[in-house]
């Protein structure tokens, strides 16, 4: 097969790839748009109109159809990702802050906190909810499943940071010392700007895996519902299309967040060049 | 002159190997010394101890009168300028030199002006300046080499270690920071311990030189010394300008695979038996001509030579295969053409021949 033959062959993979990963996405998307309260979550569109966004902000007359419960699982979720991101950040720069010197053990300790994310949630979650009905400790989102959601988000920002680690020149801290600068200045001071950009990726994922875990807090949650399983449960009576409308909104503010990121992730990048054209200016 | 430092049965292995067997030191205040050791031979490691980043096994440092074997690097006041520099990329060149007096444990400087003022005398002492807000990333190898030293230097630690500072720059830039190096030395008064792996750069900077050699201190002398009276083979091989036989002591002379090769004097002990030659000491001559009552002469091979501008060195092959090297400086003589694969009479004085035994 020639080059060109090849090249026309990866495209359309990758065109199909594309199709199958947004495709679902896309169709959610439309469905939205769907008229109601009378219209339901199939095709043809009956009419275009932004009928479920207004419904999920509660701006519709009365109607069959019960608002979504979600303004609190929204709130939950959003103070659980924040609380999980911040800890497991802390917990993965940490440990990886660790690993930077062969300890005794230090393999096993590797596996053990790698665990974290390999094990089925579902099993992590049902054993939490057994070791807590056991040990007489209420189940609540922000304890038991708080604890799960580390374990869980931990291990990503824990990988995250050991690559960074990696490919640190730790000639910088030593130089440091050597210049009467204490360890921990040095770290705030030296390798803490040095790995920021690692910290920025390690709080995404810490963010984005708990504002969605599902499964881990099904078990560990106790009565208060999270987001994901507030949307859940919903799903169970009847679907109507004021979840797309949601999820519209929550894919939109996932794009922020990532946008967020992307303009911190530049700004540190670019910190060295600006001062460059500040100097040829 | 009083002592800074001081090492004593100094120890340090990495597994099985001996990176440091037993290191004796004590360097004079107020001093350049150099430190030449082929690589491999511990003078990173050395200097890594001397600072405080690695812990020997076994043996005591101590630093202008005190024991500093477990004192951490940042409470040592011992600078270090790194190979590569290490300076501080997310920081300007101005904030990179004012680093160590902002941030260090003891008696940081909080008075803005008093910060400035040492800064910009810093800066200009090294010749930076114009260049305060530039990125590290925004400035050349030789100009590094500045921010590094300056950001060392700024902090008056009273003593500085240098490692390789030089190999990282090309020939012509080494030559002028060579002479900037004593010169800056010269005026901030504190030791500088400079490793190298060049002869040259070690007999030039020095005015103390130091061989490693196979993880022990080999000699310690003033460059002249080093040069003229090297205490072992192994020094006579760095300095890379001495012809080594290898042989044994034996009635009139020293026995070699040349034949017995005269000397005179009392050879100088050393583990291994040697007797060495200086490549400049070595006249040239047609085969067959007659050798002087005080002289020594031996045959080879023309191989090639190579010009290098001030003197011309030229390459025989020894009938047993080793290489021979001859040095002549064109000032004294004009270069003389020599035919290859014909053979020359090699000749030098006994009393320039150097045996150890």
């Amino acid at each position: 097969m020639n080059a060109s033959g090849i090249k026309f062959g990866l495209g359309v993979y990758t065109t199909l790839f594309l199709v199958f990963l947004y495709g679902p996405l896309v169709v959610l998307a439309i469905l939205s748009f769907q008229t109601g309260p009378e219209g339901g979550p199939q095709f043809p569109i009956i009419e275009w109109s932004t009928y479920w966004y207004k419904h999920l902000f509660g701006l519709t007359p009365p109607s069959r159809i019960a608002p979504l419960p979600i303004d609190q699982g929204l709130g939950r979720s959003m103070l659980l990702a924040m609380m999980t991101m911040v800890v497991s950040t802390i917990l993965g720069v940490t440990a990886a802050q660790a690993f930077r010197r062969k300890f005794t053990g230090s393999g096993v300790v590797f596996y053990l906190i790698v665990l974290g994310m390999m094990v089925p949630g579902v099993l992590v979650g049902l054993g939490m909810a057994l070791v807590a009905n056991t040990l007489g400790i209420e189940r609540h989102w922000w304890g038991t499943a708080f604890v799960l959601h580390v374990v869980y988000t931990f291990p990503f920002a824990f990988l995250v940071m050991l690559a960074i680690f990696n490919r640190f020149d730790s000639s910088v801290e030593e130089a440091s010392w050597s210049l009467g600068v204490s360890p921990a200045r040095t770290f705030r001071k030296v390798t803490f700007p040095l790995i920021f950009p690692g910290v920025l990726s390690a709080m995404l994922f810490a963010f984005t895996l708990s504002y969605d875990e599902f499964s881990r807090t099904l078990f560990a949650s106790g009565r208060d519902l999270t987001l994901p399983l507030a949307i859940y449960g919903t799903f169970s009576v009847e679907v109507h299309p004021n979840v797309f409308a949601f999820g519209v909104l929550t894919t939109l503010f996932s794009f922020a967040l990532l946008s967020v990121y992307a303009v911190l992730m530049g700004l540190s990048v670019r910190r060295a060049k600006r001062i460059a054209v500040q100097e040829e200016a | 002159m009083s002592a800074v430092l001081q090492l004593s049965n100094v120890v340090k292995t990495y597994g099985d190997l001996r990176a440091l067997d037993g290191i004796e030191l004590s360097l004079p205040e107020d001093s350049y010394v150099s430190l030449l050791g082929p690589s491999g031979s511990g003078k990173t490691t050395l200097l890594r101890v001397i600072a405080g980043f690695e812990q020997p096994e076994s043996g005591a440092i101590r630093f202008s009168g005190k024991d500093v074997s477990n004192t951490p690097p940042h409470e040592r006041n011992i600078g270090f300028v790194f190979q590569n520099f290490a300076l501080f990329p997310h920081l300007s060149v101005y904030d990179n030199i004012a680093f160590g007096l902002v941030n260090r444990a003891v008696d940081p400087v909080t008075d803005m002006k008093l910060l400035d003022r040492k800064v910009r005398d810093m800066i200009s002492l090294v010749g930076l300046a114009g260049l305060e807000g530039r990125a590290t990333t925004q400035i050349s190898g030789g100009q590094k080499q500045r921010v590094a030293l300056a950001r060392t230097l700024v902090t008056e630690p009273q003593m500085v270690l240098l490692d390789e500072p030089l190999g990282a720059l090309d020939a012509n830039l080494r030559a002028r920071m060579r002479s900037e190096l004593r010169m800056i030395r010269e005026r901030c008064g504190v030791t500088f311990l400079h490793v190298t792996g060049s002869e040259t750069e070690a007999l030039a900077m020095g005015d103390t030189v130091l061989v490693l050699d196979r993880a022990r201190i080999a000699q310690q002398g003033d460059s002249d010394t080093i040069y003229n009276r090297p205490c072992s083979p192994a020094v006579a091989r760095f300095l890379n300008c001495y012809n080594l036989f290898s042989g044994k002591m034996a009635d009139g002379g020293f026995a070699t695979a040349q034949g017995l090769l005269g000397f005179q004097g009392h050879p100088q002990r050393a583990a291994d038996p040697a007797y060495a030659i200086r490549y400049d000491r070595v006249d040239i001559r047609p085969a067959g001509a007659a050798a002087t009552a005080d002289e020594v002469q031996i045959e080879g091979t023309f191989i090639a030579s190579e010009y290098t501008g001030s003197a011309v060195n030229a390459f025989f092959s020894l009938d047993d295969g080793k290489v021979f090297e001859v040095e002549a400086h064109l000032s004294h003589r004009a270069p003389e053409n020599y035919e290859p694969h014909r053979r020359y009479a090699l000749a030098w004085k006994r009393e320039d021949a150097l045996v150890f035994a």
